[in-house]
């Protein structure tokens, strides 16, 4: 158990930087993930933190030690890999106590560990079994228990849901988080599926071309994402960007759309947008935040032509066109609209969010 | 469990038709293969008189073992030259191993400047032509003072069987996950614990070739051992054949020389039934993924 801290860490590859200068603090027991595109350096920062992969420039501090030169084994990290990495001509039992043997840790002593694993993750039955004969699901929780027989100060999880199927992953996602309320643990964890990163973590860190874009609880970077690609990568389904002027008219402001039609922005808000008045902006608002409920106020109707209409049970998406744009709402699977029919579809523009088109950052930022 | 039966009689007349053709052929094939192989064996077990009747009959009645009693008696006699061949076998093996298991692990897991044109230089030595390099290697042995040496031979072995050894365990080292490593430098192992713990044990398929092939090649090789060797002591198997063959006065003892190809031929054939699975696997390690 330890703080990990990230400062300044950049890693190229020749004249590629894959991380472009990360700063971060992770507490003692947090539960940080990291999330972004294929290629966003997220993998290769996990990495750098176990080890495996030479810093450019910066410094990585587990605990109050600095591990720059340390080799992986001797920072005191367990990781568990995407393939899992098990050894396959070992039986599940070797594969446990082999890091615990590197340590020279006395016999009983691993016997006492590997038991107390075994239960945690309910393998005590597959211990004399190899790798090869375990289904994928088994797998992982073997390579979970190699990584918690360590009692390690820090535990690193590289994508390691993304080989399971749907359900299954959902299982052992909980099971992972449970794991981790049970023997809290610093932990990084790395995904490309913002589902588990917003379930799974106590901070998010969305990360985009080599650099930090956001770090932030879940319910922060769903609400008040600080660029349009932590709005667009979090949330699911995604949300809409529609170009849009902001304009002044009667007692407030205005966003006019592409096609014409304004929506007014909520008296709250003014004060925060008042000073991009006139200016080209980019409107972001998320399918949930659309509705065909009756209007409220802040809420801002507008008459949508249904492309496509996609009943999930409880809810149902509907996709629409607003100029060129394809929208995407989210409403209330009673209203069962028609395709091609004209429905009111309300905005809910207290969850609006607006962005600088060639920036990209949220203007509620300043 | 219910297994689909691939049993000729479940199949359409058509199909079982060509189930027969394709296994008489087969068979035709195996015997065209395995003939030579029982005809010495059955030849070795023969008088020297029925050895040579005509017409040649592949068993007889008269059954003898005096062809490997006869064996005994050219030159040192015939376990002498087994041994030297075994000496020469195992010593092949041992140092092919352990110099292309290191030199595989290196090319497969390390990146290091020159190590593809190291590569293609090592591969390279594959295309000379053994023949060609005998007066220079006979100088190199006389001046290392190795000429005539058992040794000698088996670092003249060695040499020639390195490149495809190497080859053969780069490829296998290949095959394994680069992730097994890097668990295994998180668990805390050393460079030689990765190697001896989890690298070799999922490698082992490759060794198993790398050390089949050491094995046969410096089994069954006879020009080397001629040149390089003079002493008769010394002699291995395949030069004991020529000895067996040219008797006296250039009169070949053929049931002998059945006997000694029988006694030279056991050891291979064992052996690459035994490995054959290992074997199969390590050819082709790291074809498909």
């Amino acid at each position: 158990m330890a703080r990990l801290q990230l400062k300044n860490v950049v890693k190229s590859y020749g004249i590629y930087e894959a991380v472009r200068g990360i700063n971060l603090e992770i507490e003692d027991n947090e539960f940080v993930v990291f999330v972004g595109p294929s290629g966003c350096g997220k993998s290769t920062t996990l990495r750098m933190i176990a080890g495996l992969e030479h810093i450019t420039a910066g410094e990585i501090v587990i605990g109050d030690q600095i591990v720059n030169r340390l080799g992986p084994g001797k920072r005191d990290i367990a990781m568990v890999f995407q393939n899992y990495a098990l050894y396959p001509h070992m039986s599940v039992r070797e594969n446990i106590s082999f890091c615990l043997e590197q340590q020279k840790i006395s016999k009983e002593e691993i016997q006492r560990r590997i038991v107390t694993a075994a239960e945690t993750l309910h393998i005590g039955e597959l211990l004399d079994r190899r790798p090869g004969q375990l289904s994928g699901g088994q797998r992982q929780r073997v390579a979970m228990g190699r990584a918690i027989v360590r009692n390690p100060k820090v535990f690193l999880f590289d994508e390691p849901l993304s080989n399971l199927d749907a359900k299954l992953r959902v299982q052992m996602r909980t099971e992972i988080k449970r794991l981790h309320q049970l023997l809290p643990t610093t932990t990084v964890y790395v995904t490309h599926d913002q589902v588990e990163a917003m379930t799974m973590a106590d901070r998010v860190v969305v990360m985009n071309g080599g650099v930090i874009e956001q770090v932030g609880p879940p319910q922060e970077l769903y609400h008040r994402p600080v660029s349009q690609f932590v709005a667009g990568f979090i949330g699911s389904p995604a949300m809409n960007f529609m170009p849009a002027t902001l304009v002044s008219g009667g007692k407030g402001l205005l966003v006019q759309l592409e096609d014409g039609s304004s929506l007014p922005v909520p008296v709250a808000r003014i004060e925060l947008y008042e000073r991009h008045v006139g200016k080209t902006v980019t409107f972001g608002i998320r399918p949930e935040s659309i509705s065909d409920r009756q209007e409220r106020p802040g809420f801002a109707e507008i008459q949508a032509k249904i492309d496509l209409v996609e009943p999930l049970g409880p809810e149902t998406m509907v996709y629409f066109a607003v100029g060129d744009r394809g929208l995407c709402a989210c409403i209330d699977p009673e209203s069962n609209p028609k395709p091609k029919s004209t429905m009111p579809l309300s905005f809910n523009m207290n969850q609006m969010h607006l962005f600088d088109p060639t920036t990209g950052r949220s203007l509620a930022m300043g | 469990m219910n297994v689909p039966k691939h049993t000729s009689s479940a199949l359409p007349v058509g199909e079982r038709l060509g189930f027969v053709a394709f296994v008489a052929v087969s068979i035709l094939f195996a015997i065209f293969f395995l003939m030579p192989i029982i005809w010495s064996f059955a030849n070795s077990l023969k008088p020297a008189a029925e050895a040579l009747a005509n017409p040649a009959a592949l068993f007889s009645k008269a059954f003898s073992f005096e062809n490997y009693r006869r064996l005994e008696n050219v030159g040192a006699g015939w376990y002498v030259y087994a041994g030297n061949s075994i000496l020469i076998a195992f010593g092949t093996i041992v140092l092919t191993v352990l110099v292309s298991v290191p030199a595989g692990y290196g090319f497969a897991k390390f990146r290091f400047p020159g190590q593809s044109l190291i590569f293609v230089v090592v591969m390279a030595t594959m295309m000379i032509p053994f023949q060609s390099i005998l007066t220079p290697l006979f100088l190199i042995l006389k001046i290392l003072r190795l000429q005539n040496n058992l040794f000698g031979l088996v670092l003249i072995y060695v040499t020639f069987q390195l490149p495809f050894s190497i080859f053969m365990m780069r490829n296998a080292f290949d095959a394994v996950p680069r992730a097994l490593i890097e668990a295994a430098r998180i668990d805390g192992a050393s460079q030689w614990t990765i190697l001896r713990r989890i690298m070799l044990p999922i490698a082992l398929p490759g060794v198993a070739t790398v050390a089949m092939f050491a094995f046969l090649n410096s089994w069954n090789e006879f020009l080397a051992a001629l040149i390089f060797l003079s002493d008769q002591n010394k002699f291995t198997l395949p030069i004991m054949l020529v000895n067996v063959s040219s008797g006296i006065y250039g009169i070949i003892d053929w049931g002998a020389l059945q006997a000694g190809v029988t006694v030279t031929m056991v050891p291979c054939i064992i052996l690459f039934l035994l490995l054959q699975r290992y074997y199969v696997r390590g050819l082709t390690a790291g074809a498909v993924k």
